[in-house]
């Protein structure tokens, strides 16, 4: 049972994992594919299967073109990560460690504003950030995607900050330590690489967010994934452009699958799953 | 570990001066922005919201509102339109979560199986690329595979003498195309769930199960089943919660075509709000798509405390 060697009854299980595995990553491979690909093998039929990989002129028309677009989704996912995790790593140890009436209705109501639909604060949002002169600015995605994220950054520190011994603290507090330095010398030396998962979910998230970025930036402050779809409109499609650009906005989301593997179930649900 | 303990440990010179230092003050300090926070981007919203769908106004001219009572409201329930992004968005979620769940657990059976295999574990990775790609990038992957000039879905079933398919062409089968790409990019989601959940139960369980002579479909109701409820309804929940958000894909696919067939309930409001200027209506229909998600939500809540507390 224990041994890590094949087995023959392993077989049909692993035909059909390599299959789902095929339909999985097919259509994304399919569509870096056309990346290296000049117009005319795009619309070739039959299709060129494999395309030569040293023709990169696709990525340097995206890269030059739109670089300014790029450095904007950068700028508003990493602000916001920050912004994020600066409200939400305090908010979470005092949820954790202080008792006071209304804590877990309190840590319910944070978590139901998770479920709230975007859309549904989409014109309000829009009004304040017209009179505020957020639209179309870097500082009001930022608040934007920190805001959305909040909640899910909240409860999964929650369940990070959990597993520090209760036992370290109450040492540190007998010590003599205010709540600020046990939550900076003790807590968080101790939940460095859960907070790294928190920080890398919120980051795929603000990376990977397309709705409100639609309405709130009309020019200067425009993300790439909006840029994106402005590839498709009336007229030709630019497959090789789309193709280029999806595999450079695709990047980092899938770096962080491999790396993250370890806290995808716990990412995935906000800290209820332990991984 | 050690260290930061010890770190910890050292006597310190807390100097209690000033009210900065007291505790109540610093935990409140400590909580209060995340709320503020939190009000101002969902409950100022939700009671916005609620103020514009009670008014015919312009997205445009805000400051000419006229108070119309619950006639958006009505107007809604009366537009076809809305009707069927209602329609579609419902039979999306019953549909796609179904689908992924029959088949996330097959798949994380077979995954759990082959646990023993080092080499499978990526494998593992790879299955759940599809749910962190960006989803504006799935609708352009899906646009380029289904499309009907250059598309390599016909190609390959023209290969085996099927097809073409409309894909987004067609009313049915764009509406099946949709279906297709959220269970391609969901399953990995129930898949990972399942699993987890199926890595809870112990060996000796099965073990003991074996030995009564219980059958597969009794394994299966009475120690699988069981073991893997609570966290398979938490992610229904979560993805009822995605369908109602459900945006980026159509948007970039289908536009809600042909015709109505593919309209969900967030790309009607965003065309209210952002293609008609019609705040008063966008909003109606963004109070109902909250109101049905807070009820989905109580229970989301409720659940996870459970799951919590287990």
């Amino acid at each position: 049972m224990n041994s890590d060697r094949f087995r023959p009854r392993d077989l049909g299980p692993i035909v059909l994992v390599v299959a789902f595995v095929f339909a999985s990553v097919a259509p994304l491979l399919w569509l870096a594919l056309a990346a290296f690909k000049p117009t005319a093998d795009i619309i070739a039929i039959p299709p060129v299967w494999i395309p030569d990989f040293t023709y990169l002129e696709n990525f340097r028309d995206v890269l030059t073109e739109f670089w300014p677009f790029i450095v904007n989704s950068l700028i508003a996912t990493v602000g916001a990560t920050i912004l994020a995790l600066a409200l939400a790593v305090p908010a979470a140890f005092a949820l954790v460690n202080h008792s006071f009436r209304g804590r877990d209705a309190l840590a319910d109501w944070i978590l139901s504003t998770r479920m709230m639909p975007p859309i549904a604060a989409a014109v309000p949002l829009f009004v304040i950030f017209r009179g505020a002169g957020l639209l179309d600015s870097l500082p009001g995605l930022i608040i934007a995607y920190a805001g959305f994220n909040l909640p899910f950054a909240v409860w999964m520190t929650m369940s990070f900050i959990r597993r520090v011994p209760k036992e370290l603290i109450e040492a540190a507090r007998l010590e003599g330590c205010t709540w600020w330095q046990v939550l900076k010398d003790v807590v968080l030396p101790l939940s460095k690489s859960g907070l790294a998962a928190v920080a890398t979910f919120v980051f795929i998230f603000a990376w990977n967010e397309f709705m409100l970025a639609l309405f709130l930036t009309t020019r200067e402050a425009k993300t790439f994934p909006v840029v994106i779809s402005s590839f498709v409109g009336t007229g030709r499609v630019y497959w090789e452009y789309i193709a280029a650009a999806s595999v450079i906005q695709c990047l980092p989301p899938v770096l962080f699958t491999f790396f993250m593997q370890k806290h995808i179930v716990s990412g995935v649900t906000m800290g209820a799953v332990k991984d | 570990m050690t260290k930061a303990a010890m770190r910890a440990g050292r006597p310190r010179q807390a100097p209690r001066r000033a009210f900065i230092h007291n505790d109540r003050f610093q935990m409140t300090a400590f909580i209060v922005p995340t709320c503020i926070f939190l009000a101002l981007l969902t409950i100022w919203p939700f009671v916005y919201s609620v103020y514009l769908s009670l008014h015919a106004v312009k997205l445009t001219a805000m400051k000419r509102a006229v108070f119309v009572g619950a006639g958006n409201y009505v107007n809604l329930l009366g537009d076809p339109l809305f009707l069927r992004a209602m329609l579609n968005t419902g039979l999306l979620a019953v549909t796609s979560i179904t689908c992924e769940i029959v088949i996330a657990f097959v798949i994380a059976k077979a995954f759990v199986s082959l646990s023993h295999l080092k080499w499978v574990n990526g494998l593992r990775s790879l299955f759940m690329l599809p749910m962190m790609v960006t989803p504006l990038v799935v609708g352009m992957i899906f646009s380029y595979v289904f499309n009907p000039i250059l598309g390599i879905a016909n190609y390959l079933l023209g290969g085996v003498g099927l097809g073409p398919v409309p894909w987004f062409g067609g009313t049915t089968a764009a509406m099946i195309s949709i279906l297709l790409i959220n269970v391609w990019q969901w399953t990995p989601f129930m898949m990972l769930l399942i699993m987890a959940g199926l890595l809870s139960i112990r060996s000796d369980l099965y073990e003991a199960a074996r030995v009564d002579g219980a059958k597969w479909h009794h394994v299966l109701t009475m120690l699988e089943i069981p073991s893997i409820k609570g966290i398979v309804l938490l992610g229904i929940i979560l993805r009822i919660i995605d369908t109602l958000r459900f945006f980026d894909v159509v948007y970039v696919t289908t536009r809600g075509g042909p015709g109505d067939s593919t309209m969900v309930l967030t790309l009607y409001a965003y065309q209210q709000n952002f293609q008609f200027f019609q705040a008063g209506v966008g909003s109606a229909a963004a109070v109902m798509i909250l109101v049905i998600s807070i009820v989905i939500t109580t229970f989301a809540v409720r659940l996870l405390r459970r799951i919590e507390n287990e």
